[in-house]
């Protein structure tokens, strides 16, 4: 008798266990103050972590805790040591309570647990950083909202890049999807101090450069150094294939063929690693900063080489990217991390506002402050970046002297980008020809287009 | 008879939400998963539609799936036979009786408790040429001239990975057989040092035949385990140099959140169900053979 009462006091206790769980949250999404309520910080990202948390259990565990936040923010800044000074600026300017979830560092990681979230239609972020791969990858999915009518107004569109605004984060119904957090360039960064030991002013021109490479190139230094991992090292082919006249889509073109057998060439004379093609931006860094690399394509305003030290005229600094053509002609990539919203998001207000407030004067300024991004709006950038910022300087003439383009990528990005990177490697390491190369990108293009 | 059924009916009960859990958690995914397999699904295109046994014939036309079956047989046999071999080996090593044996016992477990992931970018970094520990090791014992970039090959980069999958689950492996060898009594030992047998007689008519069942065992998870690992690849190597270092598991996860070729995705999944299911059926056939 006595197990008998253990037994079902078991169960029911299993039971009402279960069905605590199964709550109605209809009374915390009835209204946008209560639905906004996010709960604390680990409870939503619990629920983020797993990926499929259902709309109604971070409502409901929003819900029981507090009505602290306005809406969630999935950031890949938070490991910057001036985020929460960013934070409280941007919650001060906005009037929000934003709660914030980290999003990874790693990129494969970060782009899987962002197309999850989106994908299964999680409302427990509102806001999400995404670079130009997912801004292409996600942006006719219907999984985000188009600003045009809220914060993209025509008036405020005028103001950011046009080419990359069309070209990168306005969908097939003509819907701008994101707004642009800063402007970014893959700029040519060279080392004055081996220019200066070779007795090299600048490279202007594809001569100059050759000249560099030979003259830098000693086994244990190269000429040029890159971040050939096979997802990385995309950019560098686009932007050979650029710098030559090439055209991306078009693997018949031999400008094409040009820049990748010269790529190719860079390693047969000893001009550039073979190691490369393991590393990634992190791995390459640390080699051009001790000074293993002459010159070499990078985003960004040299953040990593300034905490090293190794940032200023005299040292690691961005250079004018050398013309290959007769034309002379110069290329340059242009990217972004843009500020996009949920479309299963229940706080669209707050999210809009949020938004209206980055791409207005007051968050690019904070983004500038705070992690040296580059305002994406040239009103912007005239009005908040001393001239004393080198990189003022340097994004101005890469503005008008260079062609700025967005890159070149298909909705199925990441596949096609590793695609291309694979068969690159195979290339460069000898085991298929340049025309097996250049068939099989040929291919790639036509399959992922 | 009474008491019986009700204690019967008391067990149901108390097993029921176990069941439904374990039905919602396990069943329905698989089930789930199946019925994706036959299914054409791009979540990017929005395209969902029935395509039989597409995804099946596609894989086995698919350059990148057979690199990663191939890659995925190799890692799967050889670390099993080093986890094996040298797992004995150090489990025999843990079994003397010596100054610091606890010690090392204890810090032996250090990788294993490490996640994959940590392993993985760790790996990525000992392998470095420039800055790796592997390399240095090399140049301050071996050779100061040596230079090799360990991940941009396809052979030296799949024994890296197997390299590092065995530095992090060799000790715990060893530490399974070790809980074997100290259920051999002693008494066997001296009975067979007192007719004369050597040290090796002691380890091949002793030892080995008491613990083969007991590594029979941990050889199922620890190859299961191997199969469905991509932790590490993802974080070491991210499949490469191209696809040479994707294990299945890999190119599944691949498919499924970085493609969103959820029901090719899902097909591979199938397979390598079948495989694992065909594996765990044979290595039970062949360990209730040796009861017997």
């Amino acid at each position: 008798m006595k197990k008998r009462v253990i037994s079902l006091m078991l169960c029911g206790t299993l039971g009402a266990a279960m069905l605590a769980g199964c709550g109605s949250s209809s009374g915390s999404s009835s209204t946008e103050s209560t639905a906004s309520q996010a709960g604390t910080q680990a409870a939503t990202e619990t629920a983020s972590e797993t990926g499929t948390a259902s709309d109604s259990t971070t409502e409901s565990s929003g819900a029981q805790d507090n009505g602290d936040y306005d809406l969630t923010l999935y950031s890949i800044m938070t490991t910057d040591p001036d985020f929460d000074q960013w934070l409280a600026d941007v919650e001060a300017g906005t009037g929000l309570n934003i709660n914030v979830i980290a999003a990874p560092t790693d990129s494969d990681t970060r782009q899987q647990k962002i197309t999850t979230m989106l994908s299964t239609g999680d409302s427990s972020v509102d806001i999400i950083e995404i670079n130009d791969e997912m801004s292409t990858t996600f942006k006719n999915s219907g999984w985000l909202v188009g600003l045009n009518d809220t914060v993209m107004t025509d008036d405020i569109r005028d103001k950011f890049p046009q080419g990359y605004v069309s070209q990168m984060i306005t969908n097939n119904d003509g819907q701008v999807i994101g707004v642009p957090g800063y402007t970014g360039y893959l700029a040519f960064w060279v080392n004055q101090e081996i220019m200066d030991e070779v007795g090299i002013d600048s490279i202007d021109n594809k001569d100059d450069f050759m000249k560099y490479m030979e003259a830098v190139s000693d086994g244990s230094r190269y000429g040029y150094g890159g971040s050939w991992e096979k997802t990385y090292v995309f950019n560098e082919i686009a932007q050979f294939v650029n710098m030559f006249g090439g055209d991306y889509y078009d693997w018949t073109n031999p400008a094409n063929k040009e820049a990748m057998e010269f790529m190719h060439d860079l390693v047969k004379n000893n001009e550039t690693s073979l190691d490369q093609l393991a590393d990634k931006y992190e791995q390459m860094n640390p080699k051009a900063i001790d000074g293993k690399y002459g010159c070499w394509f990078y985003w960004g305003t040299g953040s990593e080489y300034e905490a090293a030290d190794m940032l200023g005229a005299d040292k690691i600094h961005q250079a004018m990217i050398p013309s290959f053509t007769d034309d002379g002609q110069r290329y340059i990539f242009t990217d972004s991390w843009s500020y996009v919203l949920n479309a299963a998001s229940t706080h669209q207000d707050a999210a809009v506002t949020f938004l209206k407030y980055m791409a207005d004067k007051g968050g690019m300024e904070a983004s500038y402050k705070y992690f040296s991004r580059y305002p994406a709006r040239a009103d912007v950038a005239e009005e908040v970046v001393p001239d004393s910022d080198p990189a003022k300087e340097m994004y101005s003439k890469y503005a008008s002297e260079c062609n700025v383009m967005g890159r070149p990528m298909l909705p199925q990005t990441m596949e096609f980008i590793s695609a291309m990177g694979t068969i690159f490697q195979s290339y460069v390491r000898d085991e298929i020809t340049i025309d097996d190369f250049l068939t099989q990108a040929q291919s790639y293009v036509e399959q992922y287009q | 008879m009474k008491t019986k059924k009700s204690m019967l009916v008391a067990a149901w009960l108390l097993i029921i939400p176990v069941l439904a859990i374990r039905a919602f958690t396990t069943v329905y995914p698989i089930l789930a998963t199946i019925r994706n397999s036959f299914f054409d699904i791009r979540l990017l295109q929005g395209k969902n539609v029935f395509c039989g046994f597409e995804n099946y014939i596609k894989a086995f036309k698919d350059p990148k799936v057979l690199t990663s079956i191939q890659f995925t047989v190799i890692f799967v046999v050889v670390s099993m036979l080093f986890h094996i071999i040298l797992g004995v080996i150090l489990a025999l090593i843990l079994n003397m009786k010596f100054k610091g044996q606890r010690f090392l016992r204890t810090i032996i477990l250090i990788p294993w408790a490490m996640p994959a992931v940590v392993i993985g970018m760790a790996g990525k970094w000992a392998f470095n040429n420039d800055y790796g520990l592997v390399n240095d090791l090399i140049r301050r014992f071996i050779n100061p001239n040596f230079n090799y970039s360990w991940l941009i090959y396809k052979d030296s980069a799949r024994f890296a990975v197997i390299a590092m999958d065995l530095w992090k689950d060799l000790p715990f492996f060893a530490i399974l057989v070790l809980s074997g060898l100290q259920f051999i009594s002693h008494d066997i030992y001296e009975a067979a040092r007192v007719d004369g047998a050597s040290g090796l007689q002691c380890f091949t008519r002793i030892t080995l035949p008491l613990i083969t069942k007991n590594v029979a065992t941990l050889t199922i998870p620890f190859t299961l385990w191997r199969l469905t690992s991509f932790d590490l690849v993802y974080s070491m190597t991210s499949g490469g140099p191209g696809e040479d270092t994707a294990l299945i598991a890999y190119r599944i996860t691949m498919e499924a959140f970085t493609n969103l070729n959820t029901g090719y995705a899902a097909a591979l999944a199938v397979m390598l169900f079948i495989v694992m299911l065909v594996f765990t059926g044979i290595n039970m056939k062949i360990q209730s053979k040796m009861s017997d």
